[in-house]
């Protein structure tokens, strides 16, 4: 009795140190794949979220499952005066409990993001269920129009977006938002998705990467397309591949798609004024020849790197172009030029750096590398027409 | 006389010692055929020797070899000499090797019950006994609780000599001591404590002889008695004496400094001092080549800890850290949890006390009933619950992988604590999950650390930890590696080989070649 006493009480005290009980059974969560965040008149949010429908994900009597047009998920959404007002108001009608520690994105509603987007996501990084792994979309018009879109490949348009993001897209984490928003010298970007009818029209509607919205400080100022915008991916951590077609006069065209790219960027400061020195180093292979061009030969090849060169100078002038216009640092020149200069920057262009912004100067200088040809040099195809 | 015979009455063979032979014969017969009433199987033979001395021979009908018997018996009856001395019958009458010669009641019983025939011979005080035994014992077979691939067929049986012989038959050496012992009121099993002179620690042999030997209990059936009489921690849930059938199992505990101690009427040998970890071994270990006996180990202590944990971890994720697993399988288990009316602690309750029902059931019943038992377990069981939708699929998966994991823990004692333990942890990651898991395994671990047996601790050579004798635990090294025996006790005699050996071996033989050069022709002859 006496060596058992204190075993009962260090039993007993470990139930009072383990904080919150939270045992809930699987089948009593509605697990949230999905939320989307809109802002309504008069102030109000609309939380919208998608809960799959998990008895007709079937699995126990195999087959079964699922008949075709059912829906394998549900959207429900509430209007509130803050999110969890409207997080309760869909919980008061849904017999299980929302769960969002698996929500994959969070989509935005323009409306949201032209307001500011910080208040609206104060609740995802306070409430500890959610990830700030998850990744932010943003979409033209009401977010609750995305979760609402039924992609064929994937059950959930949460999940396609997720695998659309990392594949295709620069994907943009709650994470990496915060960090965008509280450094100085670099402005927040997101993906924009929208929902898209397939073709031919009526099939179903899939999510598609439509571009990148800017913003600056928490609102959006612009939303870039794809075209446009590319140019931002040569100054991310990791390199999202893309191609570029080539117009060689006619019907000449050609398909490279870099692989590889990386930028750096070295800051002067001139008289009061500064000016970016930008390099841009890229790889790629070449994917598709229209032209006859035999890629053989080096001059050749030479002669589309430089082509290339000009295509990648353009890229990026079209990315700063938008930047100046819009007064915001997507890509980041401000950090650079922080890191570079850190006292100036300190006293002089920290406060004023969106007013800087249009007056910067830069000079782009880039290197391209054609790493393959693919498989064939000539095109198997045609007729051989040079003399050999 | 009269009063001797009233208190022999009941009396068992202990209470018998000290009591003398008698010299007159008649006495002597009458005290046997008193002790003996209703003992239909005790036969008293009389008979007279050559020159007309009366004698008798007692015996256990069907413990003797009786033609044998008849040669000795013919040899006293018939042939010439002629002596009524004992000391002469034994030295130049008997033609029997095994002869001894008792003095008083206890010991000639002792012999007689347990196979050997008693001479006594009108005028003697002492009596003869005639090791001549006969019963029935089964033959050496394979020893199925712990079958190999590689290594030695043969396994103990019941009888102690048979054993005895076994291990000696493995070790031809004097240094091979065999204390013999005997245990309980009424059974008088012979218990042999078996160890090497000058490697096994003296004080270790000592005190598994004195723990033996203090043991008052009336029989002694199995060698699970006396294991759990001479433990140190009675109520642990953890084997700490371990126990084999294979006699290159107890040569090879005996050669790392530890004791067996065999007892007669099972083929179970006891090895004491044991520790975790050598239940977590197999007798092929050493047989087969070092990597795949590595591999093999860290394979079962991966399902070690997967027997131990998998049924609590399912519990404590499923209704606790949802969190943890990646989105798609959640909604795979919620789809399969969809349908179930219990909580998962309750189906993973249900399905464990199933199936170990099931493996019970497996057991005890005759082989070809069992295998009904198994078609209907997985049938009815697994898949008749799941389509019914009273268990989950996911839960059916845990526990045949449960099961499995078990049955890859080389000893059996082991497995079943392994077995028991998981119950204490599911319950544990019902109500506090990981948490609840984290504690239960640290108390288990705290157990375990605590835990000695015969002085030595549990988890060395781990804990605490001696650096030298890791070679043997989580990997197994080379032989040619494994110069020293384990430390765990202090081993006199602690080399096991010249370590410059295998270095021979690898500069002379292999890519060097010089050993094959020699002139010899295909017959080895040089």
């Amino acid at each position: 009795m006496k060596r058992l006493t204190p075993i009962v009480v260090l039993l007993l005290s470990m139930l009072l140190v383990t904080g919150c009980w939270d045992r809930r059974e699987v089948n009593d969560m509605a697990i949230v794949i999905a939320m989307a965040l809109d802002k309504e008149p008069g102030g109000l949010y609309r939380l919208s979220v998608q809960v799959p429908l998990v008895s007709s994900l079937g699995s126990t009597s195999g087959g079964g499952g699922g008949t075709s047009g059912d829906k394998a998920y549900y959207v429900d959404s509430a209007v509130g005066k803050t999110i969890r007002e409207a997080n309760d108001i869909i919980q008061s009608r849904m017999s299980r409990e929302l769960y969002y520690s698996h929500h994959r994105v969070i989509v935005l509603g323009e409306q949201l993001a032209r307001e500011g987007m910080s208040d609206a996501l104060d609740i995802i990084a306070r409430f500890p269920e959610n990830r700030l792994t998850v990744y932010l979309v943003m979409t033209r018009g009401k977010g609750i129009e995305l979760l609402n879109v039924q992609p064929q490949f994937e059950r959930f348009s949460g999940e396609a977006m997720r695998e659309l993001l990392k594949m295709e897209a620069l994907p943009v984490s709650l994470k990496d938002v915060a960090q965008m928003l509280t450094t100085p010298g670099v402005d927040a970007f997101l993906p924009v998705i929208a929902p898209v009818p397939s073709h031919p029209k009526g099939q179903s509607r899939e999510v598609q990467i439509m571009g990148l919205a800017l913003f600056h400080d928490d609102k959006l100022i612009h939303v870039a397309q794809s075209d446009s915008i590319k140019g931002v991916r040569w100054f991310q951590r990791y390199f999202t591949p893309f191609s570029a077609v080539l117009s060689l006069g006619g019907d000449n065209r050609m398909t490279v798609e870099f692989l590889r790219g990386k930028a750096d960027i070295t800051p002067v400061l001139k008289d009061g004024r500064v000016h970016f020195d930008i390099k841009v180093y890229a790889s790629g292979i070449v994917m598709e020849n229209m032209t006859g061009i035999n890629l053989e030969h080096v001059n050749n090849i030479k002669k589309i790197e430089e082509m290339l060169k000009k295509e990648v100078k353009t890229s990026v002038e079209k990315t700063l172009q938008i930047m100046q216009k819009y007064r915001t640092d997507t890509i980041g020149l401000g950090i650079v030029l922080a890191r570079y200069f850190p006292r100036e920057w300190r006293e002089t262009y920290r406060e004023r750096w969106y007013e800087e912004l249009p007056k910067i100067t830069y000079t782009i200088r880039s290197k391209v590398v054609i790493e393959e040809i693919g498989q064939t040099t000539r095109n198997i195809t045609k007729v051989d027409s040079e003399n050999e | 006389m009269q009063e001797l015979l009233e208190t022999m009455e009941n009396s068992s063979l202990i209470q018998l010692e000290g009591i003398p032979l008698f010299p007159d014969l008649d006495d002597n017969v009458e005290v046997l055929k008193n002790l003996f009433s209703d003992c239909s199987d005790f036969v008293i033979r009389e008979f007279r020797l050559k020159h007309s001395a009366r004698a008798i021979a007692v015996f256990v009908d069907g413990l003797i070899d009786t033609a044998q018997v008849n040669e000795a018996l013919k040899s006293l009856m018939i042939m010439e000499g002629g002596d009524d001395n004992i000391g002469v019958i034994e030295e130049a009458l008997l033609p029997v090797s095994q002869i001894d010669r008792v003095d008083d009641y206890k010991k000639l019983l002792q012999a007689v019950l347990s196979g050997d025939t008693g001479i006594l011979v009108d005028g003697n005080k002492e009596a003869l006994t005639l090791g001549i035994r006969g019963a029935e014992i089964r033959s050496v077979n394979e020893p199925e609780g712990e079958a190999v691939v590689r290594g030695a067929r043969e396994g103990f049986i019941e009888n102690i000599r048979t054993n005895t012989s076994m291990l000696r038959r493995k070790m031809r050496t004097p240094r091979l001591k065999m204390r013999s012992l005997v245990v309980g009121r009424e059974t008088n099993t012979n218990v042999v404590v078996a160890y090497l002179q000058g490697i096994s620690d003296a004080q270790v042999v000592e005190e598994v002889s004195s723990r033996i030997s203090k043991i008052e209990i009336d029989a002694v059936l199995e060698s699970g008695y006396i294991e759990e009489l001479i433990q140190d921690n009675i109520y642990s849930p953890f084997p700490q004496i371990m126990y084999t059938e294979r006699p290159d199992t107890v040569a090879a505990s005996l050669l790392g400094g530890r004791v067996a101690i065999f007892i007669d009427g099972t083929p179970m040998v006891l090895i004491a001092p044991a520790t975790f970890w050598m239940m977590m071994q197999a007798s092929e270990d050493y047989f087969e080549r070092f990597q795949m006996t590595t591999l093999l180990r860290w394979l079962r202590f991966l399902f070690l800890i997967i027997a131990l944990l998998t049924p609590a971890l399912y519990v404590a994720i499923t209704t606790y850290h949802q969190q943890m697993l990646p989105t798609t399988l959640l909604l795979s288990v919620a789809a399969a949890r969809e349908s179930i009316p219990f909580p998962a602690i309750v189906e993973a309750l249900i399905m464990e006390v199933a199936f170990e029902a099931l493996r019970e059931a497996g057991i005890r019943l005759p082989k070809t009933v069992g295998q009904a038992v198994s078609i209907l377990g997985a049938l009815v069981v697994g898949q008749a619950a799941v389509q019914a939708g009273i268990v989950s699929a996911p839960m059916v998966i845990v526990v045949s992988l449960t099961g499995i994991a078990s049955f890859t823990i080389p000893h059996f004692n082991a497995a079943i604590s392994i077995r028991m333990l998981r119950f204490p942890l599911m319950i544990a990651a019902s109500i506090l999950g990981i948490y609840g898991i984290l504690v239960g395994v640290l108390l288990i671990l705290g157990h375990m650390a605590n835990l000695r047996s015969f002085g030595v601790p549990y988890l060395s050579p781990v804990a605490p930890m001696s650096a030298g004798d890791l070679k043997d635990v989580l990997v197994r090294v080379p032989w040619a590696f494994m110069v020293k025996r384990p430390r765990l006790l202090a081993i006199p005699n602690a080399h096991r080989m010249d370590p410059a050996y295998a270095k021979q071996v690898q500069q002379r033989g292999g890519q060097a070649g010089t050993t094959s050069r020699g002139n010899s022709d295909e017959e080895g002859n040089a």
